[in-house]
């Protein structure tokens, strides 16, 4: 325990630009409590436009905790408090008039484990547009589903059996649905928690290859176990050790040469 | 071969022992559970049949007016109160002309039901141009009789069969049964009719509509105020002192002896409400404070089963926390909420001594036709029947103890079906 | 000074030793690559045609021990996808040995011309005036591999820095021969000869040169190939 706060009080600051040009989000100074217990001291980080962040870092690290915050996430843990201010669009999303029903349509999530709804595919697909009333008719909603599908690579696939149950789909095609569901109320970030955690590598190559033709649309930010995934998905890396954002930088250069010390062990598989 | 081998293999008979023992234990007690459990339905179901059967006697009973005492055109209010017992009795002494002194005249008139008038008068009213001529009719038989026919294939040589009947009655009985003018059949009337002092004319449709009123109320008051209840719990109530404070006090209430309930009742909703006593609608009530706790925690637990993955799916593209709810978590946990529903009214359905408190357990003869006629329900009738003195009582104890049974295994049934029917993978 | 790059404190015992292995047989090629280049110019210098064959011949055990190391590293590359210091690393050694093997065909190229000057009827003395420009190239190849061996990016900056009197004395050196020739025109054969051995020598102070930018890419993950020295410099201050 004396280690790891020698270790947390070893990191003052961040290393590498935090700040981006076109920032979609911004977070400052965000700090994050369960209860007593702090689990994010001060991070700073923009998400850009039209970029992919990859959140990496060792488990506990708090990286996913921060990710829940960009959509107001954490909100459904009574005891979980966050303070700071996370800019979308250079509105604080936890301003008293900001609504997290709105806010949760604009930041998309997709989730570690696949969870497709239990019910047909179409409904699945549908269901965003249908609480928030994206399509006036039937005709829209089918025009929303089927290019929701089509952008997430999923509609060859299942095109004929759009009535079959989500939870019938492989582990992949679980995923990409989610995927599809997320983008069919047409957020402007997508957050991805771990989403390829539970899928084998061809469907992980298939989930790598939508985000980085999503990136053309969306600001992207996902939290990865998998180093190399981050390597592979991601223009931008971050380092998390700690609850602490160690390093943040540019992929390639993270992942050739790092400048923190962590950053380095954690990404060659040192005890550091 | 290694030490651990040898170890291993010098331990092994002795481990394999101890688990054909426990696997012994284990079957021994199942075993020992079942056969108590055996013991008592076959005794209850063996001890009820006579009460699914009724004898009946053939009767040519002559219906002229003056036998019966109307007018040659009787309209119905003379039919009703016409002497149709005469009419029977008259019956029977033309059947046995030898019977003569009137001792035996009574004995003999004895052999039918007391309830047989009724029928005949039925017969009569539902056409009354057979007055005057003679009609050929099966009528109800004595309890006595039927219970000696039922229990033995020769009536003149009972051997140790008790039966209230002597060796002169017995021998009609004989005669009656050589000439083929002793039937039994199904006894319908026990679930046609209420209950009666006289255990062959005494049936259950009373109770079974006094329990179906009552299971009513309980379930359209505790349905709806539970799972509202459990989802305002589970779902959108702070985790705070007073929530963990209302949960305890649930889980308490689902401990509270059920006559607790009962002295409430009276006390609330017929004293101070005033409320009818002996109805359905404040049995209900009470039932469903009853009932209350464990819909509560049983739906509780189904939404709790819920996994949190479809909860986050839903919040996470943007849906409010009462579309959350309602579009996803309560159709997952509804097969759940639906048994703990069904178990709980099971529960209700069983339960007697609250009951017993607000006055249900009155002698009930009409079928209660709303939720504030009095009203007996199932459990209490069978408390009654085995408070009664007559030996065919035990029958029909056994035989509304049969149908409450057959009552519940359909109920869980019910449970079973809709949890197969809505239970949905995910 | 392996410590720089923390080469032992891998959670996996066994990439240690793989990346342990790979670093020390490339040391060894470079230990034998020296030795070539040393006992190549020594040979020429003698006139020793006996070494002069041997130092041709080692040129095979060097090629089977760069391909050995190719092999080790692109199995590490496969099997531990290395990042950052460890992939540096790898390219590195990849990279060393490359221009490793290149030096040990120079050294046996000297080798050969070692063999060939000697069968000639007569020794040119001027041969001897390719001793200044090979001890100049023997110390800065032994210099760069201990630059490599102790992972020191300024010792390196510092090594490739003298390629600059490397390139002066061959330019010398050919100025020189061109007089020879003139002044004797049949001495043209052997004074081709030469000129190729002071070319060789030359070759291999460039190849150093690029280990030595290699080193420097190891430590500081800066690529400082095709730049200037004072641009260098500027960068890597901390």
């Amino acid at each position: 325990m004396d280690e790891a706060q020698a270790v947390l009080d070893s990191i003052e600051g961040t290393v590498g630009e935090i700040a981006v040009d076109n920032p979609k989000m911004s977070m400052r100074d965000v700090d994050v409590f369960y209860a007593e217990k702090q689990a994010i001291f001060g991070v700073d980080l923009d998400v850009a436009n039209n970029e992919v962040i990859a959140m990496i870092g060792p488990s506990g690290c708090g990286k996913s905790t921060f990710l829940r915050c960009l959509n107001r996430m954490n909100d459904t843990i009574p005891i979980c408090r966050v303070s700071g201010s996370v800019m979308l669009d250079g509105d604080d999303i936890y301003a008293a008039d900001q609504d997290p029903v709105l806010l949760r349509a604009r930041v998309g999530m997709v989730f570690q484990k696949p969870n497709p709804f239990p019910k047909s595919i179409f409904d699945n697909v549908a269901y965003g547009a249908r609480i928030h009333g994206l399509a006036a008719n039937r005709a829209e909603l089918d025009d929303i589903v089927v290019g929701s599908l089509k952008r997430a690579g999923l509609y060859e696939e299942v095109k004929s059996r759009l009535d079959a149950p989500g939870t019938s789909l492989s582990g992949g095609q679980q995923q990409r649905l989610c995927i599809a569901r997320s983008i069919a109320v047409s957020p402007e970030v997508i957050l991805m928690d771990e989403p390829c955690s539970a899928l084998d590598p061809i469907a992980t190559a298939r989930i790598e290859e939508l985000i980085d033709e999503l990136r053309e649309n969306y600001a992207i930010a996902i939290v990865t176990h998998s180093m190399q995934q981050a390597a592979r998905v991601s223009q931008r890396t971050a380092y998390f050790h700690l609850g602490k954002l160690v390093e943040v930088g540019d992929t390639n250069e993270i992942f050739t040469n790092p400048q923190h010390e962590l950053t380095e062990n954690y990404i060659t598989g040192r005890f550091g | 071969m290694s030490d651990t081998t040898e170890i291993v293999k010098a331990s092994l008979a002795r481990r394999y022992r101890a688990e054909r023992r426990f696997r012994f234990y284990g079957v021994l007690a199942i075993t020992i559970s079942l056969s108590f459990l055996a013991f008592l339905l076959i005794s209850i179901v063996f001890r009820s049949i006579p009460a699914f059967t009724q004898s009946s006697i053939h009767l040519d009973v002559a219906l002229d007016a003056e036998t019966l005492g109307v007018s040659e055109n009787p309209d119905y209010a003379e039919l009703r109160t016409a002497n149709y017992s005469g009419a029977i009795k008259k019956a029977m002494r033309e059947r046995f002309p030898d019977v003569s002194k009137r001792k035996e005249k009574k004995n003999l008139y004895s052999l039918i039901s007391s309830g047989a008038e009724f029928q005949l008068r039925d017969h009569v009213i539902s056409d009354p141009t057979i007055i005057g001529g003679n009609t050929v009719i099966w009528l109800q038989a004595d309890d006595e009789l039927d219970a000696l026919v039922a229990a033995v294939d020769d009536v003149t040589n009972i051997g140790d069969v008790k039966t209230r009947l002597n060796e002169q009655q017995r021998g009609w009985i004989a005669e009656l049964q050589q000439a083929g003018e002793i039937k039994t059949r199904f006894n319908k009337t026990f679930f046609t009719n209420g209950d009666s002092r006289e255990p062959e004319l005494a049936g259950i449709k009373a109770a079974l509509f006094g329990s179906a009123w009552t299971l009513l109320v309980t379930f359209l008051l505790s349905f709806p105020v539970a799972v509202c209840a459990a989802i305002y719990l589970e779902e959108f109530a702070p985790v705070n002192r007073w929530t963990d404070l209302i949960e305890v006090n649930i889980n308490n209430l689902a401990a509270v002896p059920s006559i607790v309930f009962g002295l409430l009742g009276l006390a609330v909703f017929i004293n101070f409400f005033a409320l009818p006593r002996s109805a359905p609608l404040v049995g209900g009530i009470v039932l469903s404070l009853m009932t209350l706790p464990t819909i509560i925690i049983s739906s509780r637990a189904a939404l709790k089963a819920v996994p949190p993955s479809i909860r986050e799916a839903a919040q996470g593209i943007g849906a409010s926390q009462v579309q959350v709810v309602f579009h996803h978590v309560l159709p997952l946990a509804m097969p759940g909420i639906l048994t703990g529903t069904i178990i709980g009214l099971a529960q209700a359905l069983g339960e007697t001594a609250p009951l017993l408190m607000i006055g249900m357990v009155a002698f009930i003869v009409d079928i209660p036709a709303g939720i504030t006629d009095p009203a007996t329900v199932l459990p209490v009738q069978v408390f009654l029947w085995a408070d009664s003195p007559e030996r065919a009582f035990v029958a029909k104890t056994s035989a509304a103890i049969v149908v409450l049974l057959l009552f519940l295994i359909v109920m869980n049934a019910v449970a079973v079906l809709l949890r197969k029917k809505f239970e949905r993978r995910w | 000074m392996a410590d720089k790059l923390h080469l032992d404190q891998h959670i996996s015992q066994k990439f240690n030793d793989e990346l342990e292995d790979i670093r020390s047989r490339a040391l060894q090629m470079g230990g034998m690559v020296e030795k070539q280049v040393s006992g190549g110019l020594q040979a020429l210098l003698e006139g020793n045609s006996e070494l002069g064959n041997k130092v041709a011949k080692l040129d095979h055990e060097v090629n089977s021990l760069e391909v050995e190391i190719d092999e080790a590293c692109t199995q590490v590359l496969a099997r531990r996808q290395p990042a950052a210091s460890d992939l540096r690393l790898i390219v590195t050694v990849i990279k060393v040995i490359t221009d490793l093997e290149r030096i040990g065909d120079e050294a046996e190229k000297l080798g050969r011309f070692a063999v060939d000057l000697a069968s000639s009827r007569e020794l040119p003395a001027y041969r001897k005036e390719l001793r200044h420009l090979g001890e100049l190239v023997q110390t800065m190849l032994h210099d760069a591999l201990d630059c490599f061996a102790r992972m020191d990016y300024e010792a390196a900056l510092k090594v490739a820095a003298r390629d600059d009197d490397v390139n002066a004395e061959y330019e010398t050196l050919s100025r020189l021969l061109i007089t020879h020739v003139m002044e004797d025109p049949r001495q043209v054969k052997n004074v081709f000869n030469i000129t190729w051995c002071a070319r060789a020598l030359e070759r291999i102070g460039d190849h150093s040169v690029n280990i030595c930018e290699y080193v420097v890419f190891l430590v500081k993950g800066k690529d400082i190939r095709h730049t200037n020295l004072v641009d260098i410099n500027q960068s890597l201050k901390p």
